[in-house]
């Protein structure tokens, strides 16, 4: 009987492989042609087609659509095989790419807006401007070559059929959230994101997997929940939901207007894992299997920056060339929510690298590494709203680690699945001199970690200089104070360099030990979508330029920043000169120092006591409350299960959460009380209405 | 004085009220089931025995049509038609809540609140 | 023709409900027949109803011609015929449900009876929200109590008879509070008519206030006794678990509804605005509400007994609507109203579709339903749909009752119970998620990987999945009901 070789010159091989080149030249050709490099014309100018495609007004909502229809054809074709399934989830990927592409010319000259008015009760809107379509761009680049990586992961997975179609389905919210034109609009998905992903991240079906899933949707709720409140006040405070400039009437609300941002970073805050909240993210993304990881790392929780991006830069900025000085007051409020926001994402980048390095699990140190590299991104944000009128660099620098970060991230997502299929082990102490076997797969390694280390010519250089270049502007213009957060700054990248060096030098150099000398290496299109993922670093990397021109200007030109600003100091702007890739050299030679400090003294190893845990701080009173509760209503013994009740008295909150206290507690509540609640059932009456009696005759 | 003739003017409200907290109290302390049902009663008959009350006009004769024609004012029949539905009502209500309390007892055992508690409680273990 | 309309559905109803006993026990398939077309008659005059109040009109029926001082009276106004198309559709769908699941402890003997006490209940329904006369509410209230607690003891099980006699002894004295109330406002007015005693309310409230607030006091908390406010829902997790699935679905979604109507309709038809601010009675709604909220889903969390839990999650739905009402503004009336029906449908399919489980596997314990999933997809998605739906998930309807709630609330410069709206929705997902996701996500000893279809009759699974439908359009499309809401919110004054 005929069973499909599991060989890299499969047809799914061929298929996916040529589709990448296709993907490639069309990219290629679109970019430089938009860019006027190598003498091609704008193709949109040439093909009239396509200018005409591009102005057709329900595309937002087809690309929204596309894939969970195509959830839908492809559990039709699941009954076949695994292979006629992942030709759709293929197909369905690489047209949403297309059709992204499509959308430039619409989207430079502002976007269309599709409204639906009546839905939900407030209306709902898409729209893909600039900031939507770079988003949208770099999901669906990746989301396809994680795809094409999924096929080959998935295969020796259980459940993929399940797996894939959430997949679809969460790639749609994914889209939806990035073009929604309105806040009610971008919740909707930012929840159908929360609620899809879930069994992502539960996929594996273990133990562990609940309860970091457990872990993920409530804090995923409580993200929602914030989202949900801020939406209320903006409703009836605002009116406008629409992603415009609501300043003037948010300054008339006095503090409700931190209210709102505060709520809003927090909820998308605790998607995108900022500290305090990332408690979810090193849990729940080592679980999940690594196409998912990948994603979650390097989409998902872009998602969430991404939304604080856009609500903090639409409501909170003036509308475009109604003030022309950094110093009108119209900026205090977004000043002031720059200020703590710069810091949150201070305390984001140090707990995420400080953390990393203390992780021998190569997922979770990534997942550490994906908080602190959030927190660089938030940084960003924060510049760009704390700069106000100037803060155009900390825009761009954030926007552009948002797609350098997606791609070296999913990358090294991407690798370390790539030796978990092969070794089976996800310790990183337990390998080592990998490179002889997986040469390609330490290779694309070495282009991500140099890229995550920011060192020159590869893509995180980029957008680590430019974020660089917003925060040492934020002391210049602005609060003394970021002085030592500039200083931060380099010590987290030494200490990012020295985590890579780690990883690096453990799972790849270093001694190989024997088990794995039979390892037999395979070209399949794991390798292919890994090596399209380096090759765009590089290329990222070399061409500086390109996207800050094609894409992060001409945003940047739509916001109400100073064009002048932007003119002098990011148009043309070079990266490679000397101060800048000087920077560098101490941060490298810190993050070596470091390195070997570190395996000196074994300062990867120290386990930080249980009260330095982030659960531990918010929840310690409420743990207590609820002992004491209990104790109250049952002292020492327990009437229900023994295995229960023990649950309350564990002192260190890792293996018991406060949901399975709080559940353990209601328990016993319900036991102590219902029974006699309802056994005395007049008698309830009769106080109650003895009670209100007395309340009004006496009120 | 003055308070006496208040009491004496509201007699019918404060028996009827009376009667009602009586029939409070019998539901609320009493665990057999068969008291609990002459409680509600006893509350039906309070609020019965208030309507009619307000129905009342004092001097008046009974809303009868009268041969005689010297009757001046006549007591307000609409009470007293209403209460009538409202007496069937309760007795349907006693009706079915007796034969339930039957079931009760072919099925506990018993017809008091506390010991059918404990045999669910049992029957819950 | 018009005018006799409702009149006709009332007697119409009671008609069908003696006639069923004169089928034979063998020809119950003609009982059935019967019985659906009934409703579906009854139906389509309410519907026309529905159309004929909001394009021309609200119109009164007077029994006999007697004049409203001391005749009968029904009202026809978009409220009412709002709300009787609510109780006939649902029940309609539901019926659909019962004759396939009628076996749900029943005895053969009795499906029969069980279907006229249906028809009973639904006649005083209707009769409830038709009727504009405080002692005829009365009446009706009795009877539906009654068929109510019929209903209940119709399972020949130990647990429901208690519950039974629970449920009728509490809402007797509820009944007997709410006539108490009449009888205070009867003597210091005179009549019982709804409009003439809110003449005569307004008109006597400065110089007898005592009678009028204690006639508040306890027809309010008379109706919130059968409504099943918070501190007074004793009686409900027993009766709706001890009861027939159908039956639950009926009770959660449509008859404690009914007593919610009627409080609306006693608060700002007969009190009106002015009287119940001065006595603060909107606020004593919210804080009851709102604790309702927190503590029926509190007391949800622990049940192991899955319709216990539905049971208790309707306290806590309740709370959202008292709490609407208690805004006392039309935005939060409009939001109460829209609740109802929000509810209304997903607790039906939440009973519904356990109601499936129940019939398919025999699962009662929360703990029970791992790997169901995939045995159940129709019935479990749909359960995940309204549960979602209960937390509040955007695209159910749940989604926009919280967050008109959260409007209305803020609105009414009452931001702080947008607090207990999150709360509430993260305590539902403490008590709904797990099932969800035992039923999705872990194995079961027997599951399959491979999803494989309900093996349940058809007619069970196409009323929840109408539902289910219905949750997602009004939740993706709310004008659908909130039009017609915003006409019932305007007959009532603020």
């Amino acid at each position: 009987m005929f069973q499909p070789k599991y060989k890299w010159y499969d047809n799914f091989t061929t298929l996916t492989g040529g589709l990448i080149i296709l993907g490639a030249i069309i990219l290629v050709y679109v970019l430089a042609g938009l860019n006027g490099s190598f003498g091609l014309n704008n193709p949109f100018e040439r093909f009239t087609m396509l200018k005409t495609l591009s102005e057709f007004k329900w595309m937002p909502l087809l690309i929204i659509f596309t894939p969970a229809v195509g959830g839908g054809i492809q559990l039709f074709f699941s009954r076949k095989t695994c292979y006629s399934r992942d030709t759709v989830v293929i197909v369905m990927s690489f047209s949403t790419i297309l059709m992204t592409l499509l959308m430039y010319p619409t989207a430079l000259d502002g976007g269309q807006l599709l409204s639906f008015p009546g839905f939900l009760g407030l209306g709902l809107s898409l729209k893909v401007d600039m900031l939507s379509l770079v988003m949208l761009l770099i999901t669906s680049i990746l989301w396809f070559l994680v795809m094409v990586y999924a096929h080959a992961y998935m295969i020796k997975e259980k459940r993929c059929n399940r797996f894939f179609f959430f997949m679809a389905l969460t790639y749609s919210s994914v889209l939806g959230t990035l073009v929604s034109a309105d806040l009610l609009t971008m919740f909707l998905f930012f929840e159908m994101m929360t609620i899809t992903s879930y069994m992502l991240v539960t996929h594996g079906q273990k133990e562990e997997s609940y309860s970091a899933g457990y872990n993920y949707i409530f804090m995923g709720l409580l993200g929602g929940f914030a989202i949900f409140v801020a939406l209320v006040l903006m409703v009836v405070y605002v009116g406008d939901l629409s992603f415009t400039s609501a300043i003037v009437a948010l300054q008339a609300t006095g503090s409700i207007r931190y209210w709102i941002i505060g709520l809003l970073v927090m909820g998308f805050g605790i998607k995108a894992g900022m500290a305090p909240v990332h408690v979810w993210l090193p849990r729940a993304h080592p679980v999940a299997p690594t196409p998912a990881s990948a994603l979650l790392s390097g989409i998902m929780i872009k998602v969430g920056a991404y939304g604080v991006l856009r609500v903090a830069t639409s409501y909170y900025f003036p509308v475009k060339n109604t003030v022309d000085s950094r110093f009108d007051p119209i900026w205090l409020t977004s000043e002031t929510i720059g200020f703590s926001i710069i810091w949150l994402g201070m305390i984001t980048m140090a707990i995420g690298v400080f953390l990393a390095l203390q992780q021998s699990n190569i997922k979770r140190m990534l997942a550490y590494h994906s908080i602190s590299q959030m927190g660089y991104i938030v940084m960003g944000i924060g510049v760009a709203l704390y700069l106000g009128y100037y803060g155009a660099m900390g825009f761009a620098g954030s926007l552009y680690h948002i797609i350098n970060h997606a791609l070296f991230k999913s990358l090294l997502f991407m690798v370390a699945g790539s030796v978990y299929l092969h070794t089976r082990e996800n310790d990183m102490y337990k390998l080592g001199g990998l490179w002889r076997k997986l040469p390609l797969s330490a290779t694309v390694a070495l282009i991500a970690a140099l890229g995550i280390s920011g060192i020159p010519l590869f893509n995180g250089f980029v957008s680590k200089t430019i974020l660089h270049h917003g925060i040492v502007e934020a002391y210049e213009y602005g609060h003394a104070s970021f002085r030592y957060a500039e200083w931060i700054f380099i010590v987290i990248s030494a200490g990012t360099v020295c985590s890579f060096i780690k990883l690096y030098y453990y799972v790849f150099l270093g001694k190989m030990p024997d088990i794995y000398k039979s390892i037999k290496p395979k070209l399949n299109s794991l390798d292919v979508s890994m090596a399209a993922i380096a090759m765009m670093i590089l290329f990222i990397g070399l061409n500086p330029s390109l996207i800050l021109d094609l894409f992060i200007i001409p945003e940047l030109r739509v916001i109400s920043y100073d064009p002048q600003f932007i003119n002098t100091y990011i148009v043309g702007m070079s990266v490679f000169t000397v101060s800048d890739m000087s920077i560098m050299v101490p941060i490298v030679i810190l993050g070596f120092l470091i390195f070997i400090a570190g395996t000196k003294f074994h300062l990867f190893h120290l386990k930080l006591p249980g009260w330095l845990r982030i659960e531990y701080i918010f929840f310690y009173p409420s743990f207590h409350l609820m002992r004491g509760a209990c104790r109250l209503l049952y002292g020492d013994q327990c009437p229900i299960d023994k295995k229960e009740y023990f649950k309350m008295d564990i002192k260190h909150n890792y293996d018991v959460g406060f949901l399975d206290r709080f559940v353990v507690l209601s328990h016993m509540f319900d036991k102590r009380f219902e029974k006699k609640i309802i056994n005395s059932d007049a008698l309830i009456y009769t106080i109650l209405i003895t009670l209100v009696i007395i309340i009004m005759m006496f009120v | 004085m003055n308070l006496v003739n208040d009491i004496l003017a509201h007699v019918n409200f404060i028996g009827a009220m009376a009667l009602f907290v009586i029939g409070l109290y019998m539901v609320v302390t009493h665990s057999n089931l068969i008291k609990r049902i002459m409680g509600i009663n006893i509350m039906g008959t309070a609020i019965f025995y208030f309507f009619i009350a307000v129905g009342n006009v004092e001097d008046g004769a009974p809303p009868l049509l009268d041969p005689d024609g010297n009757a001046l004012t006549f007591i307000n029949p609409l009470p007293s038609v209403l209460i009538l539905t409202g007496i069937v009502v309760v007795v349907s209500i006693t009706v079915y809540s007796l034969s339930l309390v039957v079931r009760i007892y072919e099925t506990y055992g018993t017809i008091d609140q506390k010991e059918m508690a404990q045999i669910e409680a049992e029957d819950d273990d | 023709m018009i005018e006799q309309l409702p009149i006709i559905n009332l007697i119409l109803l009671l008609t069908t409900a003696l006639v069923i006993p004169l089928f034979k026990k063998q020809r119950f398939m003609v009982t059935l027949i019967l019985s659906f077309v009934v409703l579906f008659i009854v139906w389509l005059s309410a519907l026309y109803l529905l159309y004929h109040v909001n394009t021309t009109g609200a119109f009164y029926y007077r029994f006999g011609g007697y004049s409203p001082t001391i005749g009968l009276e029904l009202l026809i106004n978009p409220f009412s015929a709002l709300f009787t198309f609510f109780v006939i559709t649902l029940l309609m769908i539901i019926f659909i449900y019962s004759t396939a699941d009628a076996s749900d402890g029943i005895h053969e003997r009795e499906y029969g009876r069980y279907y006229i006490l249906m028809f009973i209940l639904l006649f005083a329904m209707f009769g409830i929200i038709y009727t504009n006369d405080l002692f005829n509410t009365y009446v009706f209230m009795e009877i539906l109590s009654i068929t109510t607690c019929a209903i209940i003891s119709i399972k020949r099980k130990k647990k429901n008879y208690a519950a039974a006699f629970r449920y009728v002894m509490l809402n007797e004295m509820g009944s007997l509070s709410y006539l108490f109330g009449v009888a205070l406002l009867y003597m210091v007015t005179g009549y019982t008519n709804i409009e003439l005693v809110f003449q005569g309310v307004q008109d006597v409230w400065v110089i007898y206030p005592t009678n009028i607030i204690i006639a508040a006091i306890f027809m309010i908390v008379g109706l919130g006794l059968k409504a099943a406010i918070f501190p007074l829902h004793i009686w409900l997790p027993d009766a709706h678990s001890a009861a027939p699935s159908s039956s639950s679905a009926i009770l959660s979604a449509i008859v404690v509804k009914v007593y919610l109507i009627i409080l609306v309709k006693v608060l700002f038809s007969v009190f009106g605005i002015t009287i119940i601010e001065a006595l603060h009675i909107p606020s004593l709604l919210m804080v009851i509400g709102a604790v309702g909220i927190v503590m029926g889903s509190f007391f949800a969390i622990a049940q192991h007994d899955i319709k216990r839990m539905l049971g208790y999650s309707s306290v806590a739905q309740i709370g959202y609507i008292v709490l609407g009402i208690g805004l006392a503004s039309s935005l939060g009336l409009r939001i109460a109203f829209y609740h109802v029906f929000s509810h209304g449908i997903m607790k039906s399919v939440l009973f519904l579709s356990v109601g499936a489980v129940i019939y398919q596997r025999n699962l009662r314990k929360v703990t029970a339903y791992n790997g169901i999933g995939y045995m159940m997809p129709l019935s479990i998605g749909m359960f995940t749909l309204a549960a979602l739906g209960m937390i509040g998930i955007p695209l159910t309807s749940g989604f926009i009752s919280k967050f008109n709630l959260g409007i209305a609330a803020l609105d009414g410069g009452q931001g702080i119970y947008i607090i207990i709206l999150v709360v509430s929705g993260i305590l539902n997902a403490i008590y709904y998620l797990p099932i969800i996701i035992a039923a999705f996500l872990r194995e079961n000893p027997e599951n399959q990987i491979y999803v494989s279809k309900d093996k349940v009759p058809l007619l069970m699974i196409m009323p929840i999945l109408i539902l289910g439908a219905f949750i997602v359009i009004i939740g993706v499309y709310p004008a659908i009901i909130f039009d017609l809401v915003d006409s019932a919110v305007s007959t009532f004054s603020f």
